[in-house]
C-alpha cells in the first residue's frame, strides 16, 4: 500500500503525538510508539529517525521479550533541550531540567539585599554555574521562566506590587534578564507558579479546582479552576493581604499593608507575639518554635493565626467552592499548621473541604517555574495551530 | 401563529421564594409569551409541577402544542451539584432538596430540560443583554431575601467544583463565625440579607411601621434618618464583599442585583463607600434587567441550545 504523503499539518501532528508518547511512555519502541499513537509503523518510523537526527531521542536498551527478536528502546534525550526555573524572593532558587522535565540540578541562596540589578546578575551568575556543572551549554537553555512576588501588569510586563525585593519596579526585568541569560523569560506571580508546581508535583495532582493559600513574609492566593489559573483584568486576583479580615479595614495600618497581611504576614506574627507581652523574638519561626515548646502566649497568637488564616480560607470556599486548599509559603506550609486551619474550617463552613500542607514547600515556585518553562519549550517544538492546549507534562519520577 | 413551528420554542422559567416566573421563547430568543405567579407554599413536587403547567397554560395562550418546546431552561435558587444534579442550599423553597426537581421536569416534558442556579442565570442575561456585554470576568451580586452570587471566568460561567461557587450567604463578613458557630444562617446573610436589614432598623429605635424592606426605602424617601443610617450600614457590608471578591477574583464589572441590591439608594451608598475600603478602583452597575435578569438569561440560555440543537452537558464544567 502506497502511503499517503504527509501534508504539514499532519506531520506536526504526527510529530506532537510519537513526541507526547515519549514524554510519557519511555523507554519505549518503535512498534509500541505505533500502537500508542495509533500511527503507522512507517509514520512512527520516519518521525523517530527525524527525532534522532534531531538529537531529540537516544536508545536507551532493548526490549527483553522471550520470543522473537528484540527491540531497541527510546526515551527523551537530554540534549533535546533545557529548561531554567527561578523562584526570586527572599531566596533565590534557580533549577535546570531537561525537555522530559527531569530536573538536572538546583542551587539556592539568599537573595542580594541590594535588589534590583544586583538581583538579576546574581540570577545569571547561578544559571551559568548550574549550566556548567551540568556541561550544559547555554544556547541549549530554550526556555525560562521566573517566580516573583507581586503582580505581573499582563500588558506592560512590568512587576508590580513587590516590596519584599527593592528596585525591581524600575527595571526592565524581561529584557535585561533576557539579555544577561541568552534566552526570552517568561514572569510569573510566584504563588501562580507554586500553585502550578504543586499540581505537576505536589499535592494537588489530577486535581481540577485548587486554591493556593501562601502564608509567609506576605499572604497571597493562587486559584486554578477549571484547568486554568485565574490571573484578573489586571493581574491582581488573589492579592488576598487587602482581605477585610482580622481587623477595621479603614484603620491606618490596614489601608497601607492590607487589614489581613497586617495581622498573619510574618512580621504580624511576631508583633502580635511582642504584643502579648511575648519575649524578644526576630521571626515567626521562632514564634511557631516557642509554641511547640509550650509558651502560651505563643501557643495563642498561632491559633489566632490560623483562626484569621480560616476565615480567609472559608471566604475562599464560599467565593469559588475549590475541591482542595493547598496550604503553602514559610508559614502555611507547616503540617501542624494547616491540621490547625483545617480545625477552624470544619467549625464554620457549610461545606467541608479538604485542606492540605503544600508538600514541595519552598521548592514550589521554582517546579511551578520549571513546568511552565517545559510547556513553552514544547509548545515552540510541537505546537500546532488551533491546538491550544498545552501537551501534558508527564508526572514526577525519581531521578 | 408564530412563524418559527419548524424550529421549535423554548421555555424558561425563574423560580424564587415567593413567585415564579415563565416565559415561552421562539428560537431566535424572543419572548412571545409570559407569565408570574405566587411560588406555590408546599414546595417540592409541587412546584416543579407548577413549573409544568405554567409551559402549558404558555404553550395554550400562544396557540403551540407543549411537544413543540424542544428546549427548557429552569433557574431555582440554589446550589446545583454537578455530578448528580441534586440542589441544595436553598432555605427560600421547602421541599427541593430532597426532590429531584431535574428528573421530575424531564419526565414532565418531552424536551431537553436543564436546570441552572438563578443567579448564574441573571448573570448570563446582564452578559447577553444587560450591562456586561462586554464582559469576561464579571459578578452578579443579587440581594434580596438572601445573597448570591453569579460568577463568568473568562466568558464561562463559573460555578465551582460541586457547583456551590457564589453560594456567599455565608461569607465571613460581618458577624465573626468562629464566635457564632451553629448558626444557620450565614454570617454575611446576617447583614445584607432582608429579614436583617428590617431588624436593624428597628433595633436602632426606626419609628414608623416598618415591616419589609420596601418600607424602609419608602421611609427613606420620607426623610426618615434611621432609615438612612440602616442603609448606610448595609452599604458598608456589601462594600466590604465586593473588596472581597475584587480581592480574589480582580473582575471587570460587579453588577448590583436582586429586590434589594437593584434599588438606586443601596447602589450609591455602596459606590460611596467603596473608595475608602478597596485601594484600586472598582466597576460596579445596577442590573439593567432588574428583576427579569434571571428570566431572560434563562431564555437565553435555552434560545441557544435550541440553535445549537443540542443541549450543552448539563454541568460540562470543562467543555463551551
Amino acid at each position: 500500500m502506497l502511503s499517503q504523503p504527509m501534508t504539514s499539518v499532519t506531520r506536526q501532528l504526527s510529530r506532537r503525538s510519537v513526541f507526547e508518547a515519549l514524554l510519557h511512555r519511555s523507554p519505549i519502541s518503535r512498534a509500541d510508539l505505533a500502537k500508542v499513537t495509533g500511527l503507522s509503523k512507517q509514520t512512527t518510523s520516519e518521525v523517530i529517525d527525524a527525532f534522532d537526527q534531531q538529537g531529540l531521542v537516544r536508545p536507551v536498551g532493548r526490549t527483553s521479550g522471550n520470543v522473537g527478536r528484540t527491540a531497541v528502546l527510546y526515551e527523551l534525550s537530554p540534549e533535546g533541550g533545557h529548561v531554567l526555573g527561578i523562584d526570586l524572593g527572599a531566596r533565590l532558587t534557580v533549577a535546570l531540567a531537561d525537555i522530559a522535565g527531569r530536573v538536572l540540578a538546583e542551587a539556592d541562596e539568599a537573595t542580594d539585599s541590594r535588589g534590583g540589578a544586583w538581583a538579576l546578575d546574581q540570577i545569571a551568575r547561578l544559571a551559568g554555574r548550574l549550566a556548567r556543572d551540568n556541561h550544559t551549554h547555554p544556547s541549549r537553555i530554550h526556555s525560562i521562566v521566573l517566580a516573583t512576588p507581586g503582580v505581573v501588569n499582563p500588558k506592560s510586563g512590568a512587576i508590580e506590587m513587590a516590596p519584599n525585593i527593592t528596585g525591581l519596579g524600575n527595571l526592565n526585568v524581561v529584557g535585561l534578564l533576557g539579555e544577561k541569560l541568552g534566552s526570552p523569560v517568561a514572569i510569573e506571580n510566584d504563588i501562580n507558579l507554586a500553585l502550578l508546581g504543586e499540581i505537576w508535583h505536589g499535592c494537588a495532582q489530577n486535581v481540577a479546582n485548587v486554591a493556593f493559600l501562601a502564608l509567609g513574609t506576605g499572604v497571597g492566593l493562587g486559584l486554578y479552576v477549571n484547568g486554568q489559573l485565574v490571573r484578573g483584568v489586571n493581574g491582581a486576583a488573589g492579592e488576598i493581604g487587602y482581605l477585610p479580615i482580622g481587623g477595621d479595614p479603614l484603620q491606618a495600618e490596614s489601608r497601607l499593608q492590607g487589614c489581613l497581611e497586617y495581622q498573619v504576614g510574618a512580621h504580624g506574627i511576631v508583633r502580635r507575639y511582642r504584643e502579648a507581652g511575648g519575649s524578644d523574638v526576630d521571626s515567626a519561626r521562632q514564634v511557631f518554635e516557642r509554641a511547640q515548646a509550650g509558651d502560651a502566649r505563643a501557643m495563642g497568637v498561632i491559633e489566632e493565626t490560623a483562626r484569621l488564616t480560616g476565615l480567609a480560607a472559608a471566604t475562599v470556599v464560599a467565593t469559588v467552592d475549590p475541591q482542595l486548599v493547598v496550604l503553602g509559603g514559610s508559614v502555611g506550609a507547616r503540617p501542624d499548621f494547616a491540621d490547625q486551619v483545617a480545625r477552624v474550617l470544619s467549625r464554620i463552613a457549610t461545606r467541608p473541604v479538604e485542606i492540605r500542607a503544600s508538600t514541595l514547600g519552598k521548592r514550589a515556585g521554582v517546579v511551578g517555574a520549571l513546568s511552565v518553562a517545559l510547556n513553552k519549550l514544547h509548545d515552540e517544538l510541537f505546537g500546532v495551530a488551533d491546538l491550544a492546549a498545552a501537551l501534558p507534562l508527564p508526572p514526577p519520577r525519581a531521578q | 401563529m408564530s412563524t418559527t413551528l419548524e424550529t421549535g420554542h423554548c421555555f424558561a422559567a425563574d423560580l424564587g421564594g415567593t413567585k415564579l416566573a415563565a416565559a415561552m421563547a421562539d428560537a431566535r430568543g424572543e419572548i412571545v409569551a409570559e407569565l408570574t405567579e405566587p411560588t406555590d407554599r408546599r414546595g417540592g413536587a409541587f412546584v416543579a409541577e407548577q413549573i409544568a403547567v405554567c409551559a402549558d397554560k404558555l404553550a395554550q395562550s400562544v396557540g403551540i402544542d407543549a411537544t413543540q418546546v424542544r428546549h427548557v431552561m429552569v433557574g431555582v435558587p440554589g446550589a446545583i451539584d454537578p455530578l448528580t444534579g441534586r440542589i441544595s442550599l436553598t432555605p427560600n423553597v421547602v421541599g427541593l432538596e430532597g426532590f429531584d426537581v431535574l428528573g421530575y421536569l424531564r419526565g414532565r416534558f418531552g424536551a431537553d430540560v436543564l436546570i441552572e442556579n438563578d443567579v448564574n442565570l441573571a448573570m448570563l442575561g446582564e452578559q447577553a443583554l444587560g450591562c456586561a456585554s462586554h464582559c469576561r470576568n464579571a459578578a452578579f451580586l443579587a440581594l434580596g431575601t438572601g445573597a448570591g452570587l453569579g460568577l463568568l471566568i473568562d466568558g464561562s460561567l463559573f460555578r465551582g467544583a460541586r457547583g456551590s461557587a457564589g453560594e456567599i450567604a455565608d461569607l465571613p463578613i460581618g458577624r465573626d463565625p468562629t464566635w457564632q458557630i451553629g448558626s444557620a444562617t450565614g454570617a454575611f446573610e446576617l447583614e445584607v440579607g432582608s429579614l436583617a436589614i428590617v431588624d436593624r432598623y428597628r433595633r436602632q429605635g426606626g419609628g414608623g411601621a416598618a415591616v419589609t424592606v420596601r418600607d424602609i426605602f419608602t421611609l427613606l424617601e420620607e426623610g426618615d434618618e434611621v432609615a438612612a443610617v440602616v442603609l448606610d450600614v448595609t452599604a458598608r457590608w456589601v462594600a466590604l464583599a465586593i473588596a472581597t471578591l475584587q480581592s480574589l477574583l480582580d473582575l471587570e464589572l460587579i453588577v448590583l442585583g436582586g429586590s434589594i441590591g437593584v434599588r438606586p439608594e443601596l447602589y450609591e451608598r455602596v459606590r460611596r463607600a467603596l473608595p475608602a475600603l478597596f485601594s484600586r478602583p472598582v466597576a460596579i452597575e445596577p442590573s439593567r434587567l432588574g428583576d427579569r435578569a434571571g428570566l431572560i438569561g434563562a431564555v437565553c440560555a435555552a434560545a441557544q441550545a435550541l440553535r445549537q440543537n443540542r443541549a450543552p452537558a448539563q454541568h460540562a464544567l470543562h467543555l463551551s
